[in-house]
């Protein structure tokens, strides 16, 4: 059984039809990307799966619950974590807030925070300052800091590398890989170098619908497999 | 030309002079200076509820002020009921504690009733709608009051003179404190004041429900997906920001300036939106900051308009509004208010 089986989903913004039954599957311990262009459904398809944005038909399991009807909090409790795009993080809260907001209830505080402190050991070093003081890079730990201390299964995160300088991309690359060697990853990247580095398999989104999906391993960032669909 | 009456002039001059003079005394300052402080803890408890709840919420509660009123009257009848005439002072005292506790309970319990039933199925339309539901709320709370009132043989306009004569005498008759000599009750009123911001400020940062609260005022989404159930603390902060309304009722019933009225509440919710807007919608440390600064101001304009100028009572009101004018147009989002708070 999949960790988490996204089929057939249809998702709408109002009268605006974003998703027209996207299917994919992500294993436990995998990390699979989900690339395309701006604007074919890959945000939208994570905000389903969080019921964010609840698809109108279709379903979404999650380690085999059908999770229609459940709030985004229920689904955030059954260990599915978000990193947005633009991080959101609380800008006004310190750095261990922001850590603790995540920390599940019932969980010992200290320890579900040094996971993250270990990961990224910057955080430990910036936790009493408010988080909108921290570079884009580090806020980006951050976000992932708080995916880490939510004791999640799956992580969905959200171009992670958006408008971070270079040099950065690579920190944040880093601090991916580090992420997704403690739990499964449903990756929305468009930097393919660093996606397909870090993905298992991927799929292809365009206009809403799943156009390609296969390993890894079997593409490079250069085919025309994936350029098509992806440069503007 | 207008002729300038220069001898006019010169005694406004020698007046103002004079006035500056002995405004500057310590003792004259002192005591405007603790009045402004017992003001601005009124400004502030008042105020408290209505930003929290905003800046949750993204609602604007205009019913917030019909709550304080019905706090006070809530109070006076818990101190009208127990306290007797030969009940002493420190027992009245603690009897007001006790109707705060009540009144803080019931308050809550009406507020977190509004939101789930009726400020619950408005989130996702826009906010004018919430306001006109406050705002029809408002006027529907202060007719029951009013019916209530008539109902038992009082007069919904004056003041409850029942619920002002249970106050205790220490807190009715003047005190000194060095060269200080005030009402008790302008102590109590600044002590209650700094209770309840302390109460609420270590609420806030102190405690894991505090931390969902900050959280949810930044980014709800955010906080939801991150497994804060939002809804529910949506209800709690309501209940909070209407208890806590309730409580500054409770020590309005004591003050002879306000008193438990059925206007009590449009006259609390005039202020309590200036000081918000003044500290910035959503932040309670704006606030606490706005409260202070329209408490000094309130303080220092009743003492110039009663001494120097002209004795007209209703003038330092005027002066409150004149400091929004001019937050408005320097600041419009208030001392620490950001573009937009309270998104959902």
């Amino acid at each position: 059984m999949s960790l988490l089986e996204v089929d057939g989903i249809e998702t709408y913004y109002g009268e605006s039809h974003i998703l027209e039954g996207v299917s994919l599957s992500v294993e436990r311990g995998e990390v699979v990307a989900l690339m395309g262009r701006n604007g074919v459904g890959k945000t939208t398809t994570l905000r389903s799966v969080l019921q964010l944005t609840p698809p109108r038909s279709g379903t979404v399991r999650y380690d085999g619950t059908d999770l229609a009807g459940l709030r985004t909090h229920e689904v955030a409790d059954m260990g599915v974590g978000w990193i947005p795009e633009d991080r959101r993080i609380f800008s006004q809260l310190t750095v261990e807030e922001n850590l603790r907001v995540s920390v599940p209830d019932g969980s010992d505080v200290a320890d579900a925070l040094s996971v993250a402190f270990e990961t990224f050991p910057i955080l430990d070093e910036r936790r009493d300052q408010p988080a909108g003081t921290l570079s884009g890079g580090q806020q980006q730990m951050l976000a992932l800091g708080r995916g880490l201390v939510g004791d999640n299964d799956l992580l969905l995160v959200d171009e992670p590398s958006e408008g971070l300088a270079p040099q950065i991309v690579a920190d944040v690359a880093e601090a991916l890989a580090a992420t997704a060697s403690e739990t499964t990853m449903l990756l929305v990247e468009q930097n393919l170098p660093l996606a397909l580095d870090l993905a298992d398999r991927f799929y292809v989104l365009d206009n809403g619908r799943v156009v390609d999906d296969g390993d890894a391993d079997a593409v490079s960032a250069d085919d025309e497999r994936l350029r098509r669909y992806l440069s503007a | 030309m207008i002729p300038v009456d220069s001898l006019s002039v010169a005694l406004l001059q020698t007046g103002f002079v004079d006035g500056l003079l002995d405004f500057l005394q310590p003792d004259v300052l002192a005591g405007v200076v603790v009045r402004g402080l017992a003001k601005s803890a009124i400004y502030i408890m008042i105020a408290a509820g209505l930003t929290l709840i905003f800046g949750l919420l993204g609602v604007l509660n205009f019913a917030h002020g019909a709550l304080t009123m019905i706090g006070a009257y809530l109070g006076g009848l818990v101190m009208v009921l127990t306290v007797a005439n030969g009940t002493g002072p420190w027992t009245r005292l603690a009897l007001f504690f006790v109707a705060m506790t009540v009144v803080f309970g019931l308050l809550a319990a009406l507020g977190g009733s509004i939101e789930l039933s009726l400020i619950r199925p408005l989130y996702d339309r826009p906010p004018i709608y919430q306001i006109l539901l406050t705002f029809g709320l408002t006027l529907v709370l202060e007719e029951l009051v009013r019916i209530v009132v008539q109902f038992y043989g009082l007069q919904p306009i004056a003041k409850w003179q029942q619920a002002l004569g249970t106050i205790p005498v220490f807190l009715e008759t003047t005190q000194s404190l060095g060269p200080l000599s005030v009402r008790g009750l302008v102590f109590f009123e600044i002590l209650l004041g700094a209770l309840s911001v302390a109460g609420i400020w270590g609420f806030l940062t102190r405690t894991r429900y505090g931390l969902f609260i900050r959280a949810g005022s930044e980014d709800s989404e955010m906080a939801e997906a991150l497994g804060i159930d939002v809804r529910r603390v949506f209800t709690v902060v309501f209940a909070l920001g209407a208890g806590i309304a309730g409580i500054a009722g409770t020590l309005l019933m004591w003050d002879q300036v306000w008193g438990a009225s059925v206007p009590l509440a449009a006259d609390t919710l005039l202020p309590a939106f200036v000081v918000v807007i003044i500290g910035g919608l959503g932040t309670f440390r704006g606030t606490v900051v706005g409260g202070l600064v329209v408490g000094l101001v309130d303080a220092t304009t009743t003492w110039w308009f009663q001494n120097v100028v002209v004795t007209w009572t209703w003038l330092p009101e005027v002066a409150i509004f004149l400091i929004l004018v001019v937050a408005l147009i320097v600041r419009p989002q208030g001392i620490y208010g950001v573009e937009e708070v309270g998104g959902h």
